[in-house]
């Protein structure tokens, strides 16, 4: 029988490869290849029925050279703390990515909330601060809503977290609801951070922005705001897939030219769901859900879920396409990534191309912080300008090191936390 | 006109003048309270009107020392009297006069009818007289209370006055009370019992042979009476004057409930007698509290069989809650043709139960006092007979004997006559007077067959049931109406219904159909009508997505809208569901899960285009701008990432918004409360679990509908054999474990967690769900077990569970998911949630498996090591070998087969390799399936298609060449009680020829060996050969002998099958 899967294991070896790209000196390789902290503790909750239940929580700071930790609170009832030290080492290379300050963190609860009710999902939050309460902080750890957890765990969690310690800290926590300390473009973030690094790679490339035309799979929150910004620069965006729930696949919607997103807002669930035939009658092509990856287009941007361009579907991407932009975590699979490579197109990575999200929260603790918050403007402006700048280091490096883009702007991002630690003399 | 044509007219003005002054004179002496004097004085006012000449008549009546008249009422020549008799005894007396001379008639001046007439209403008040006579003396007793020494004397007053207006009950009344002294073991009476022999009238006294005989009756009467006498001097001595006086009291009032007794013991009263019966009950004040418990109990009963059912076991729930009175309540709305027999179906009695329940339990009062329910109308089942005959329809009754797809072809046809035809002018006037009551508010047609809501056999949505905007004028209306009770009438003969039916076993029975015609519970919204939510609730949970969630924490399945939505599955959309004693526990728990499992669209009536239509719940909210009422109780805003309530929500902007979590409703009212109090109230008393159904208008909760919660003998614990040998357990279980058995499987497919854990892109795990929905079309229909690792039919990450739909396990005979270790935590089960109920409604079991608990054995080896026949089976996905196994049991163990036993109450399932049950095995769990009254699953039916191969034979075989002269089905295919394993048994009547017998012989040894394949096929059965041939020869037949005596028979005949043309010439000889 082969030994089950690990992800701590695997994120270790990801980050062996940097390291030997980096020529990383042993010590911190050996800072880097653990987390700074752990903590592991039991939260006791008395039940609905009268009865206590303990649960197991944990929280782990992979690094926090480079600033507080960051990183979400996961509620999972096959939570372990192998998954989350991989998460919390994840985190600290996509704050490095973008070049925000904040190291890298993770945390959860082995509970399914399935079998709690709200009351008792409340005591193990209110639990979990109490546990912790002088580790973390606006300048320790930040946490944020992760896997089934919501805004509403997180003020839970911050209501306990400023009781206990006396004042007002809503940069504790980020991803909280707009007038409890929220952030204006939160919803925006990915899908305009994607096209700020599809539209830097493109100039790098040369190609005028508004002559190409793109594929998008998904439409989703990510894809929808993707597709806006995309076609206001001038692109135009010739497909959109989507999930049906009814017949259990999904549709590719073509129009060649040119998707109209409020119109396909119109006829689709919240869920960004289209119904086939109003798309039909709008004079959509209804297609196979794995066409989106067959058309004549210069730009794919997987914006739905992972592992969709495989060994197989890469033979399928036309030759007209130059640039994936990958929207979705983990679109690419290590055996496309061979078959994009050989054929030479532009790869922009998951994690930097969809780190407008983090890089908003992080807009959203500096807001708090300062108790004062931006308008939208400000928000995205500033976006804007960090995912600018986050692509030309990762492009750059690249193009002087010759590396592939993925492993670029990893080495970029381990290469950031191993200089903070360095600065520190820690190592 | 002149002539005849005027005096006939004439004739009939004159007709409703004599109904009206007697319809008149009824309704004055049926006033109880009013007082005699009065009664006399609008009695006398009121008589002229029914006489031909009104101006010039004067009435005058006479009651003892009392006279009352009308102004100016002398005597005068033409006059018309009648005595007033009380007992027989002359009280008084009403005179008719005439003050001027008319011309002749039949009795004077006076018509014949008038004669009637005038007798009729003194005989009227003679009644009248009597009762209050009784009335008075109980009255004077009564209103002391508590008995007192002083008035001690008043039951003999009573019994006085008995003794001296009305014998026969003074006999009576002795003879109870002697018996009732007798039963306390009073000697002297016991004494007395031998001369107490006889009766007042009628056969069965010793002295009286006949009834006819009245010097007898006489002398035996003298004798009684005398008896009597003694009785009431032996009472005083042993009982307290109180307890005489109540007896005597409960006893009157027995005698006068004597005309509903009767009335209600004939089998021949028809219902519309039964009504009378029933109202004159009514307006004689009595209750049937004030009668003697055994009179009261058996009065109920034979009701409660008249008009609901014959069930016993509801009967014996009904009989301690449905008064008298509420029968005469319900007779109030029941529409039935003429001489009707019929009874209100199972739907309408088991809601008319359960309100009864509900309003005369103490328990729970308080939270339940404010449940109502829905303005109700009921058509007996019989209306449909009645339809049938009166359309001459009646070529239809054979045609559920069809095969199911002509059935299925001539449905719509079937559909159009039914609603081309007409209703009997008796049942249009029942309904034309139900619209009038209902008015303009929405209604719903619903059928309550007697086959319906049977314990097992629920026909859960088989039969329509029909909204109706009810709008407009009523001729309309009522065109609608009737439409709708035609086509609820025409789906006794759809297809669905017929299917279901013959996979119960319950072709044969007569099915007739009652209709329930109920008021829509809701209120307008703009243009449409709905009530605010709906939904169906069961007391046993057995759809637990949560551990922590026991069985008897029930279950809720709550829609917005109309209640249709929650009663049937509809695939793309999530009717809410709760758990009434874990309310916080919700299956949807993350923002994300809460958003897309909940209900999208909403069932409703549009009252504009008159129909029910289906609409999105985001543009409905969008349209009605939240003026449904109490809407906030049932949708939540989602907001950033939270779902709250709407508060200062702007419902046309923000409905995209808006999702349907019934919070408010939960958190903030008594709902859960009052459901969770029905369903424990209605489950005690009615001795089982219940299924009911719900609807609110958004102030008031509604009871729709209540009927036990469908089980089946499959479904009750199985004891857990103690002595299976280790090397034959495949594996057990000590968690969750409903009930349940899976006998004789002989096949297992076996997803292996570490092969599936293993595969890294979607497109395989996907083609292993395909490959799983392929296998459950190839393998022996619900013979095969399914087992999987984590959440079967995952519908968010498919490397947590095999990703199918119900249709691809559906012939599955349980489904089971493994929860392997893998690393240190052990994978999470879904506990069936994706398709609970319809694993439910097909009898599949489900089962989590944890085989690294301690204490549990798991034969991996088993699974791992037999041999895999996917290859074989599914070639095309042969390369999933090593994650899908298919294991051929028998072929993989030298012949045994695969048993899963589960016991709940032990929390213990068992699964071994056993041998094959022998025949007798499998005939003595025939018998006790058959014995529980449900039908085996597989729901196949074997009697049908049986029956259809012995039909083929017949028509195939060759006369001349076999010397076959006659072919009969006999046993269990004939009966229609064939299980899956049933030989088809025939009796062969063929010429003596050996040679052609040994020829006939060898021919259906074949057609046996050939079903025999075909059987396994259809059910995985296997048995040798499936024909039991029974030969009759010319002598057999000639005498009825051994097999021959079940030609003709008089029970249990053999059914003739057709032969081919020249065979059946023979066989008619």
């Amino acid at each position: 029988m082969k030994s089950p899967f690990n992800p701590f294991e695997m994120a270790q070896a990801q980050f062996d490869k940097a390291a030997d790209v980096l020529g990383l000196d042993a010590p911190s390789r050996d800072l880097l290849r653990f987390p700074l902290r752990e903590y592991h503790f039991s939260i006791p909750v008395r039940m609905d029925d009268g009865t206590t239940k303990v649960f197991r929580g944990f929280r782990v700071q992979h690094n926090d050279a480079r600033g507080p930790s960051k990183g979400g609170i996961r509620f999972h009832p096959q939570e372990t703390v192998d998954t989350v030290r991989a998460l919390a080492m994840w985190m600290t290379w996509k704050c490095s990515v973008v070049d925000i300050p904040l190291g890298g963190g993770k945390g959860g609860v082995i509970c399914d909330p399935h079998n709690l009710s709200q009351r008792e999902q409340e005591g193990i939050c209110r639990g979990w601060i109490r546990q912790i309460a002088k580790n973390v902080g606006p300048v320790n750890d930040v946490p944020a809503p992760d896997v089934m957890t919501s805004p509403q765990h997180m003020l839970w969690m911050l209501d306990e977290f400023e009781t206990i310690h006396g004042g007002k800290y809503p940069g504790f926590i980020t991803g909280k609801p707009l007038g409890m300390g929220g952030s204006l473009g939160r919803t925006e973030a990915t899908g305009y951070g994607v096209v700020f690094t599809l539209r830097e790679a493109l100039k790098q490339l040369g190609i005028p922005i508004d002559k190409t035309r793109a594929a998008v799979q998904g439409f989703g929150n990510v894809s929808q705001y993707a597709v806006r910004l995309y076609q206001q620069l001038g692109g135009k965006v010739v497909c959109v897939s989507s999930w049906d729930q009814a017949d259990q696949t999904s549709y590719t919607f073509r129009k060649l030219d040119g998707v109209d997103p409020d119109a396909l807002l119109g006829i689709a669930d919240r869920f960004g769901g289209i119904d086939k035939e109003k798309a039909a009658k709008l004079g959509y092509g209804v297609l196979p859900g794995s066409a989106w990856i067959e058309q004549d287009v210069d730009i794919l941007i997987p914006a739905a879920l992972e592992n969709q361009i495989t060994g197989e579907t890469a033979r399928k991407i036309k030759p007209s396409v130059k640039v994936i932009a990958e929207g979705a975590n983990g679109p690419t699979t290590p055996d496309a990534d061979k078959v994009l490579q050989e054929r030479g197109i532009f790869v922009i990575p998951d994690f930097l191309a969809n780190a407008g999200g983090v890089t908003c929260s992080y807009f959203e603790q500096v807001q708090c912080n300062q108790n004062y918050y931006w308008e939208l403007d400000e928000v995205l402006g500033k976006l804007d300008t960090k995912m600018t700048s986050a692509f030309h280091a990762v492009s750059e490096l690249a193009a002087k090191r010759k590396l592939y883009m993925r492993d670029a702007a990893y080495v970029i991002s381990v290469s950031r936390v191993a200089k903070a630690c360095k600065d520190r003399g820690w190592v | 006109m002149s002539g005849p044509g005027r005096s006939m007219l004439e004739g009939l003005q004159e007709r409703a003048k004599e109904l009206h002054c007697l319809y008149r004179v009824h309704a004055i002496c049926g006033r109880v309270e009013a007082p005699l004097d009065e009664v006399f004085r609008e009695v006398v006012a009121i008589i002229p009107v029914g006489w031909q000449h009104p101006p010039d008549c004067t009435v005058r009546i006479t009651v003892g020392t009392s006279v009352y008249g009308t102004p100016g009422a002398e005597p005068t020549p033409w006059v018309l009297s009648a005595p007033i008799r009380v007992q027989g005894e002359v009280a008084g007396q009403i005179e008719v006069f005439y003050r001027r001379a008319h011309p002749p008639a039949d009795e004077g001046p006076f018509l014949r009818e008038e004669r009637k007439l005038v007798d009729t209403i003194a005989e009227l008040l003679g009644q009248l007289l009597l009762h209050r006579q009784l009335v008075s003396s109980i009255r004077r007793v009564d209103a002391s209370g508590r008995p007192v020494p002083a008035e001690s004397g008043d039951w003999w007053v009573i019994v006085d006055f008995l003794r001296q207006i009305d014998r026969p009950g003074y006999v009576k009344i002795a003879r109870r009370m002697l018996n009732y002294l007798c039963w306390n073991g009073i000697e002297e009476a016991q004494r007395l019992l031998p001369r107490f022999t006889g009766s007042w009238s009628g056969p069965g006294g010793p002295e009286e042979p006949t009834d006819e005989n009245r010097p007898m009756v006489r002398r035996n009467l003298d004798v009684l009476l005398k008896v009597a006498e003694e009785v009431f001097e032996i009472a005083p001595r042993h009982l307290v004057p109180a307890e005489i006086l109540a007896s005597i009291q409960k006893w009157i009032k027995d005698d006068r409930s004597g005309f509903l007794i009767e009335a209600v013991e004939n089998q021949g009263t028809s219902l519309t007698d039964l009504a009378q019966a029933l109202s004159r009950f009514h307006h004689a004040a009595l209750n049937d509290h004030e009668l003697s418990r055994s009179l009261q109990v058996d009065l109920r009963v034979a009701l409660a069989r008249r008009f609901l059912t014959d069930h016993l076991q509801f009967i014996g729930v009904a009989k301690s809650y449905i008064e008298v009175s509420d029968f005469q309540e319900l007779t109030r709305r029941i529409i039935c043709p003429p001489g009707s027999h019929g009874k209100v179906g199972g739907k309408s009695s088991g809601l008319f139960l359960a309100v009864q329940i509900v309003r005369k339990s103490e328990e729970y009062a308080e939270t339940l006092k404010e449940i109502r329910i829905p303005k109700t109308w009921y058509v007996t089942s019989d209306g449909v007979l009645d339809f049938i005959e009166y359309n001459h329809l009646e070529d239809l009754y054979d045609r559920k004997y069809l095969e199911i797809d002509q059935v299925r072809r001539e449905y719509p046809h079937i559909i159009q006559v039914f609603k081309n035809s007409q209703f009997s002018p008796e049942i249009v006037k029942g309904l034309s007077l139900a619209l009038d009551d209902f008015e303009e508010r929405p209604i719903i047609v619903r059928s309550s067959s007697l086959l319906e809501d049977r314990v097992g056999a629920a026909f859960s949505g088989k039969y329509k049931s029909l909204f109706l905007a009810n709008q407009g004028p009523k001729k309309e209306r009522l065109a609608a109406l009737m439409d709708a009770i035609s086509e609820v009438y025409a789906s006794i003969f759809g297809p669905d219904p017929i299917e279901y039916r013959a996979e119960r076993g319950l072709l044969d029975v007569h099915e007739e159909m009652g209709i329930m015609i109920q008021e829509v519970v809701g209120s307008r919204v703009g243009r449409y009508f709905l009530p605010t939510f709906a939904g169906v609730a069961f007391s046993n949970n057995e759809f637990r997505w949560s551990a922590r969630i026991r069985r008897e924490d029930g279950l809720i399945r709550l829609v917005p809208g109309l209640g249709t939505r929650a009663v049937d599955r509809v695939g793309d959309d999530y009717p809410v569901l709760l758990a009434p004693g874990q309310p916080a526990l919700r299956v949807n728990v993350t923002t994300d899960e809460i958003a897309r499992y909940s209900p999208r669209r909403i069932d409703l009536i549009n009252l504009e285009t008159g129909r029910f239509e289906t609409v999105d719940v985001e543009s409905f909210l969008a349209e009605t701008g939240g003026s449904l009422p109490g809407v906030e109780e049932i949708v939540s805003l989602l907001e950033e990432g939270r779902v709250h309530r709407p508060y200062m929500v702007d419902w046309e902007r923000q409905a995209r918004d808006l999702v349907v979590t019934f919070n408010g409703l939960v958190t903030g009212t008594p709902f859960v409360t009052r459901i969770r109090s029905l369903l424990r109230l209605l489950s005690e008393k009615l001795g089982g679990p219940v299924d009911i159904e719900f609807a609110s208008d958004g102030r008031d909760l509604y009871l729709l509908q209540c009927r036990p919660q469908s089980f089946s003998v499959e479904a009750q614990a199985t004891p857990i054999p103690p002595d299976v040998p280790p090397e034959r357990v495949v594996f057990t279980a000590n968690r969750f474990v409903s009930n349940g058995k899976v006998p004789h499987a002989t096949h297992v497919v076996y997803v292996d967690p570490e092969g599936y854990a293993s595969m890294g892109d979607p497109e395989s795990l996907r083609r292993v769900g395909r490959a799983v929905g392929r296998l459950n079309k190839t393998l022996p229909k619900h013979q095969f077990v399914l087992m999987g690792p984590g959440r079967w039919g995952s519908r968010g990450d498919i490397k947590l569970g095999v990703p199918v739909t119900y249709s691809d396990i559906n012939n599955a005979s349980v489904l089971i998911e493994v929860a392997r270790r893998r690393g240190n935590y052990v994978p999470d089960l879904s506990f069936g949630t994706h398709f609970f109920q319809d694993l439910v409604e097909a009898s599949i079991r489900y089962l989590p498996l944890f085989p690294d608990d301690p204490g549990i054995v798991f034969n991996e080896a088993f699974f791992l090591g037999s041999p895999n026949a996917l290859a074989d089976l599914a070639p095309d996905f042969a390369d999933l070998s090593r994650t899908v196994r298919v294991i051929d049991v028998p072929a993989a163990t030298g012949g045994l087969v695969l048993n899963v036993v589960m016991n709940a109450d032990l929390d213990r399932a068992l699964a071994f390799l056993a041998p094959p049950p022998s025949e007798a095995e499998r005939a003595a769990e025939r018998r006790r399936v058959a014995a529980g009254g449900t039908a085996p699953s597989p729901p196949e039916d074997h009697s049908r298609w049986r029956a259809q191969m012995a039909e083929r034979i017949a028509a195939e075989a060759d006369a001349d060449r076999y010397g076959v002269r006659a072919i009969w089905l006999v046993g269990s295919s004939k009966n229609g009680t064939a299980g899956p394993a049933s030989d088809v048994d025939l009796l062969v009547h063929a010429e003596d020829d050996p040679a052609k017998r040994a020829c006939l012989a060898a021919w259906l040894e074949g057609w046996s060996l050939c079903l025999s394949e075909t059987n396994f096929i259809r059910t995985g059965v296997r048995t040798e050969g499936l024909l039991d041939v029974h030969f009759v020869s010319d002598a057999d037949v000639a005498h009825g002998a051994d097999w021959a005596a079940k030609v003709g028979a008089l029970t249990d005949a053999a059914r003739p099958l057709a032969l081919p043309k020249k065979g059946r010439a023979q066989a008619a000889r």
